[in-house]
């Protein structure tokens, strides 16, 4: 019997979500043939088949949570298998259901998660399944101190509504006046990251207007030499070079270590809209590339992002986002950042305005308005004004990018 | 019958008064709950007037004797000693009724209220009790159902027969057997094994084709070993075709394989299946819902399917044993009284009072390989003890299973003296997810049988210090 597990597929995935089987009981099934779509943190990945066989039991409902490790489907196998995983007995499952009595008689499992009964009776005492918390203790052993940190992130979460008595059935006189849609997938994952952002971060958002004329005029002239470089691009170039000089911005707080982490590559996030929803695709090591790059690479990824072709590697590892909703309008927002990052800008629709030029004179000027949302725990409000300072000049005065040629 | 019915209110209706029933009778009214016990028979059920504790008067008194020849070692001369059934059979009573009497005092104190009689459920918060011409109605906020079970006749049993025994029945027997065949594999068939080869009988042991224990293969071929080195018969793998009885004796008619043999002694014992007591409860108009043997389905806080009414012990699902009632019916009254616990039988030890005893937690070794966990395995004989050699009880060994990437012990098994009481030690290692290290730091009593499981946890870094190097970790991935 081989057992189809789920692995981890990008760098630090935990979890995933079982989000629907190409296969069902009794289907044979032949090596690498697509069996499960999990959605991971911002991803949709397929799981291929092991082996030849045929397919002897789905473990895992659709819509469920598990960890990495955990079996989800078995095949009664016939011919060599590929990959057969060492089970250990921290590879825990959600099996155990929090509802429905048929599922919660007494039995015992194999796979209980460790914990002492005290950090049971925390889980219990919270109302949390503790086959759901993640432990940090390399050996599998979920602590007081996992549990609380669950406690605290599901918190932010609607509550589950526990009761043993039935529901009122009205449904049936009332006219169906509402839909529902499933919450799941990639809708639940932003859910999930921005009520833990949100919640952690106590965030502080300022709001800056940067005028874009003199770029728009370099572009113009390098649209005639031939090369075509997005205002993102410049505005990105732009943006790393000020994180540079403000380094507190490209950083993680490290709470439990008590330190912030600067980080020394340049990971910028790139918040996309697609019909899934929000992703944030990740231009990796931007200091070290040129505008002509970036244009290059941002038009690629915003490609991917929305026919559905990127790869969990690009989605990971951003060091700051910026999102750039200019093109779809607006004035201002209150942006949540990415968590565990320390700020996030918004760039915003840029509309003529009139300005007063050097000589006092009323001329036309093509602003853009900047929402800057940043950790108030790692910065001050006054710093972040000097980082928006140093990003509008950069922007307004596009010859100056050139200074800070390498 | 008067005109109109009396009606009276209960915050919590227990039915039955055995180890579970009790227990969660003391503890919901520890609790500040208002509580009545419904009892047919007598306090303290199966466990305390006939199984577990009438049980381990025999194993006890069976040990003490099979103790008399290190005695003689021991430089105390005792003259020609025997057993005298009848101040044995005294004792037992002597000793359950003063149980009994304990149980019934403590209900007292705790104010308690007991009635005699059976209960029959007529509402989801109703039940009637009979008491002879008496029936009595009661509302209850919410029950206990904790009725127990009872032992079924295999369809091989003699009709009338006054020389075969289900489980229990046997410690109503008089005499001492000139030869018993046990037929099971359970606790209770193992016990009754060392205690009738020590009170002289002969023994033969069969263990159906079925029958399977779920302790560690190294802890059953130990004590098979220690069976057949004081000569007990034993044939596995084996099925019972029949059994007659005529006036002097008792035959089995065994197969094993395509070969019949008949065994014929003075008695037999089955150590046999039982059947929750749940017939005269009128469950099925509630919607309690129930296996198909009847065993009341509950969760893990031992609710059943309605939501008033709760049920603990042997009428739910798993093994008959009472420390899993006593668990659950703290837990159900806690439940009741919106504490917030839990039962989970995973670490639930199983013990043996056999000579020598037996006690078994957590994954055997036949449990890690089925599963493909990397695992270890340190193994201790108590040969290697100080202390097994000054009481004469040198038999036996400690068994520890670790996961071979995290030192997480896994399972504890044990057989020789001592293992029942260290057991709790066990259970508390795999409750902690203790590592080895967990288990080396501390200090452990010396000399004591302790030392034991200490070294068993050595050997699994071969570094066990009364153990050869050659016997120690065997190290398996």
């Amino acid at each position: 019997m081989l057992e189809v597990k789920l692995h981890d597929i990008g760098e630090g995935m935990t979890e995933g979500e079982i989000v629907h089987y190409f296969v069902k009981e009794g289907d044979t099934v032949t090596t690498d043939q697509p069996l499960v779509e999990v959605q991971t943190d911002k991803m949709v990945a397929e799981l291929p088949s092991p082996g030849n066989g045929e397919i002897h039991e789905i473990l895992i409902p659709i819509g469920e949570t598990v960890q990495v490790g955990t079996t989800l489907i078995y095949i009664e196998g016939v011919g060599p298998s590929k990959s057969t995983q060492a089970k250990k007995p921290n590879d825990q499952t959600t099996i155990k259901p929090t509802q429905g009595l048929q599922q919660q008689r007494v039995q015992t499992t194999i796979n209980r998660v460790l914990a002492t009964p005290y950090t049971r009776k925390i889980a219990r005492d919270h109302h949390i399944d503790i086959e759901k918390v993640s432990a940090s203790d390399p050996s599998g052993r979920v602590t007081e101190e996992d549990v609380y940190q669950y406690i605290n992130k599901s918190n932010n979460q609607p509550p589950t509504i526990e009761s043993s008595e039935q529901p009122i059935k009205l449904e049936l006189q009332q006219p169906k006046e509402q839909e529902t849609i499933p919450f799941r997938g990639i809708r639940k994952t932003i859910a999930n990251k921005m009520t833990q952002s949100i919640y952690t971060i106590p965030h502080v958002t300022h709001f800056d207007e940067i005028n874009l004329t003199r770029l728009f005029h370099l572009r113009e002239d390098l649209k005639k030499s031939g090369e075509n470089i997005s205002v993102s691009a410049f505005l990105l170039k732009a943006l790393v070079m000020a994180l540079k000089d403000f380094p507190i911005f490209n950083a993680q707080l490290d709470e439990e270590n008590e330190q912030i982490i600067l980080k020394k590559n340049y990971h910028i996030g790139l918040a996309t809209d697609t019909d899934e929803g929000l992703v944030v695709p990740v231009l990796h090591n931007a200091n070290q590339k040129s505008l002509r790059q970036i244009h290059q690479e941002i038009k690629s990824i915003n490609n991917k992002a929305q026919n559905g072709g990127l790869q969990p590697r690009e989605l990971q590892g951003s060091t700051f986002t910026m999102s750039n909703v200019g093109p779809l309008g607006s004035t201002g927002a209150t942006p949540i950042i990415n968590y565990p990052e320390t700020a996030l800008i918004a760039f915003h629709k840029t509309r003529k305005m009139p300005v007063f030029n050097e000589h006092e004179e009323i001329v036309v000027g093509h602003m853009m308005n900047v929402s800057m949302s940043f950790d108030h725990r790692v910065a001050d409000g006054a710093t972040a004004v000097a980082f928006t300072n140093r990003l509008a000049s950069l922007i307004e005065n596009p010859n100056n990018l050139m200074l800070e040629l390498v | 019958m008067v005109v109109g019915e009396i009606t009276q209110e209960r915050d919590l209706m227990i039915i039955g008064g055995g180890p579970g029933g009790y227990n969660a009778a003391i503890r919901a009214a520890q609790l500040g709950l208002n509580v009545t016990l419904v009892e047919q028979g007598e306090l303290g059920g199966v466990c305390l007037n006939e199984g577990c504790i009438p049980s381990k008067v025999w194993t006890y008194a069976a040990k003490k004797q099979a103790e008399l020849p290190h005695m003689k070692e021991l430089g105390i001369d005792i003259e020609s000693p025997s057993i005298n059934l009848e101040r044995l059979l005294n004792y037992k009573s002597q000793v359950t009724s003063q149980l009994q009497q304990g149980v019934q005092s403590l209900l007292k104190k705790n104010q308690i209220e007991v009635i005699h009689g059976t209960a029959t459920f007529t509402g989801d918060y109703r039940i009637g009790v009979e008491k002879g011409h008496q029936f009595d109605h009661y509302i209850f906020n919410n029950a206990i159902i904790a009725t127990g079970s009872r032992i079924i006749q295999p369809d091989y049993f003699p009709a009338n027969s006054t020389r075969a025994f289900v489980s229990e029945e046997i410690f109503q027997l008089n005499e001492i057997p000139n030869h018993i065949i046990i037929i099971g594999f359970d606790y209770l068939a193992l016990e009754l094994v060392s205690t009738y080869q020590s009170f002289g009988s002969k023994v033969t042991l069969i263990i159906e084709d079925h029958e399977q224990l779920s302790i560690d293969q190294s802890i059953q071929k130990e004590i098979i070993r220690l069976f057949k080195k004081k000569k007990v018969h034993i044939l596995k793998q084996s099925t019972i075709r029949l059994v007659e009885e005529t006036k002097e004796s008792i035959t089995a008619y065994v197969k094993k394989g395509k070969e019949e043999q008949a065994i014929t002694g003075s008695h037999l014992l089955v150590s046999g299946q039982r059947k929750p007591n749940v017939d005269s409860l009128g469950l099925d108009r509630l919607g309690v819902k129930q296996t198909v043997e009847g065993r009341i389905l509950v969760n893990y806080k031992m609710e059943s399917t309605v939501p008033s009414i709760y049920a603990v012990g042997d009428v739910t699902e798993g093994e008959s044993l009472a420390v899993k009632a006593i668990k659950q019916g703290k837990v159900a009254a806690e439940s009741i009284a919106n504490e917030n616990p839990e039962v989970d039988l995973t670490f639930l030890p199983l013990v043996a009072h056999t000579n020598p005893p037996i006690a078994s937690v957590g994954l055997t070794e036949q449990e890690v390989k089925m599963h493909n966990i990397a695992y270890q395995v340190g193994q201790f004989n108590l040969g290697g003890n100080g202390y097994s050699l000054i009481s004469g009880k040198k038999d036996g060994l400690i068994k520890v299973i670790s996961d071979a990437n995290t030192d997480i012990i896994l399972g504890v098994h044990m057989v020789g003296e001592g293992a029942v009481e260290l057991s709790s030690h066990f259970v508390q290692l795999l409750e902690m997810a203790a590592k080895i290290e967990d288990v080396t730091f501390p200090h452990f009593a010396h000399p004591s049988v302790n030392e034991g499981l200490l070294e068993a946890i050595e050997a699994l870094m071969g570094q066990s210090i009364h153990t050869t190097p050659k016997q120690q970790s065997q190290v398996t991935t």
